[in-house]
């Protein structure tokens, strides 16, 4: 089924590097403008769970990395019943001087919250999708606070310690 | 009942019935609260303490927070506390509310959580022992039978400051002042 699923995707999409990294673990590497497409490509071969959006910061090659990972919720092909559940990890990069993609929420609907959270955290803005609006933090971060030049011992020194106690500790 | 205590029960019974029937309100910040669940029932059995979890912020008198403290939850233990009736007394559990704890360098973590409220003692520990809770309760009779768990009393006389902090990391309150913030400006400033 691995190679089957690997043929599928080099037969369809150009510049697309598939990877069987273990039995269960396919990673899919493709160029950003491809997103919507692989995502319904796959979809429509009944990977029809996206279990989880996540973003990593290569800092020094300037890139965010998105990362879908999609699996099934059945496998109901005979011969793989009793194999563990494959997982398909697909990955895009996109420029960390303007990071902007399209947002996956027209296939996936779950991918919403994980793309807020990913806009608020690592400041991707998704285009087209209905609310990226703050969802965890309360507070304004000149650089949101996941990236890499994030300095968190900076922030907190600045912030937090600053803030007086109010009563006199050594009483 | 202790007999060596009667006399305190005659003196100021409303303190001692106080001391012996502490409401509890938990707020389930952090990994804390997974302490709290054999603490109450009948493994650990709080209420030998005379320590009952109760439902609402308005029925309790003594107020745990057990564990790590972000930007968010502050803005939601101020109001809990706020709402509570007097005397109230609030125990900081674990860590982190201390100074931080683990997340000492986060960048959504309040490291000292008596600079936003008055906190009457702290458990320390990382995680404290169910055992930790009842040492605590038994050191808080004391500190009420000599007038030291106080924090609601300071909390008025300081609130002007209680309330800049608290201004400082959440933006504009959306709430109104709990005392009236004019009025002991001058009495703070001059000490």
């Amino acid at each position: 089924m691995n190679e089957s699923i690997k043929e599928q995707l080099e037969s369809t999409f150009k510049a697309i590097v598939v990877t069987i990294s273990e039995d269960t673990r396919i990673v899919v590497n493709f160029e950003k403008d491809q997103v919507l497409a692989v995502l319904r490509f796959l979809k429509d071969r009944r990977f029809d769970h996206l279990a989880l959006v996540s973003c990593v910061d290569w800092i020094e090659k300037k890139e965010f990395e998105l990362v879908y990972i999609l699996t099934r919720y059945t496998q109901d092909e005979e011969e793989h019943r009793e194999q563990e559940r494959l997982h398909l990890i697909v990955k895009t990069r996109i420029s960390r001087q303007s990071p902007r993609l399209e947002t996956v929420t027209g296939i996936f609907s779950n991918a919403e919250p994980y793309e807020r959270e990913i806009h608020e955290l690592f400041g991707v803005k998704f285009e087209g999708h209905p609310r990226l609006t703050p969802l965890f933090l309360e507070r304004n971060y000149e650089i949101p606070p996941f990236r890499k030049d994030f300095d968190t011992r900076t922030y907190v020194k600045g912030v937090f310690d600053k803030i007086p106690f109010v009563e006199n500790k050594d009483k | 009942m202790d007999r060596n205590q009667i006399t305190k029960w005659l003196k100021a019974p409303a303190k001692m019935a106080n001391k012996y029937s502490l409401h509890a309100i938990y707020f389930c910040t952090g990994c804390g609260i997974i302490e709290v669940p054999p603490v109450i029932t009948s493994r650990w059995d709080a209420e030998r303490f005379g320590v009952i979890p109760v439902a609402t912020p308005r029925q309790a008198n003594l107020f745990l927070i057990t564990g790590y403290v972000s930007v968010k939850t502050l803005r939601a233990i101020i109001r809990t506390y706020e709402q509570m009736y007097e005397p109230k007394y609030t125990v900081g559990f674990g860590s982190c509310p201390i100074n931080g704890g683990m997340y000492w360098d986060s960048y959504n973590t309040i490291k000292h959580l008596d600079k936003y409220i008055p906190i009457d003692g702290w458990i320390a520990g990382c995680m404290p022992r169910p055992e930790a809770i009842f040492i605590a309760v038994t050191h808080l009779w004391t500190l009420i039978d000599k007038d030291m768990a106080n924090g609601y009393i300071r909390y008025k006389e300081n609130y002007k400051l209680y309330r800049r902090n608290q201004e400082t990391v959440l933006g504009k309150l959306d709430w109104p002042p709990l005392y009236p913030i004019h009025d002991n400006v001058k009495a703070v400033e001059n000490e």
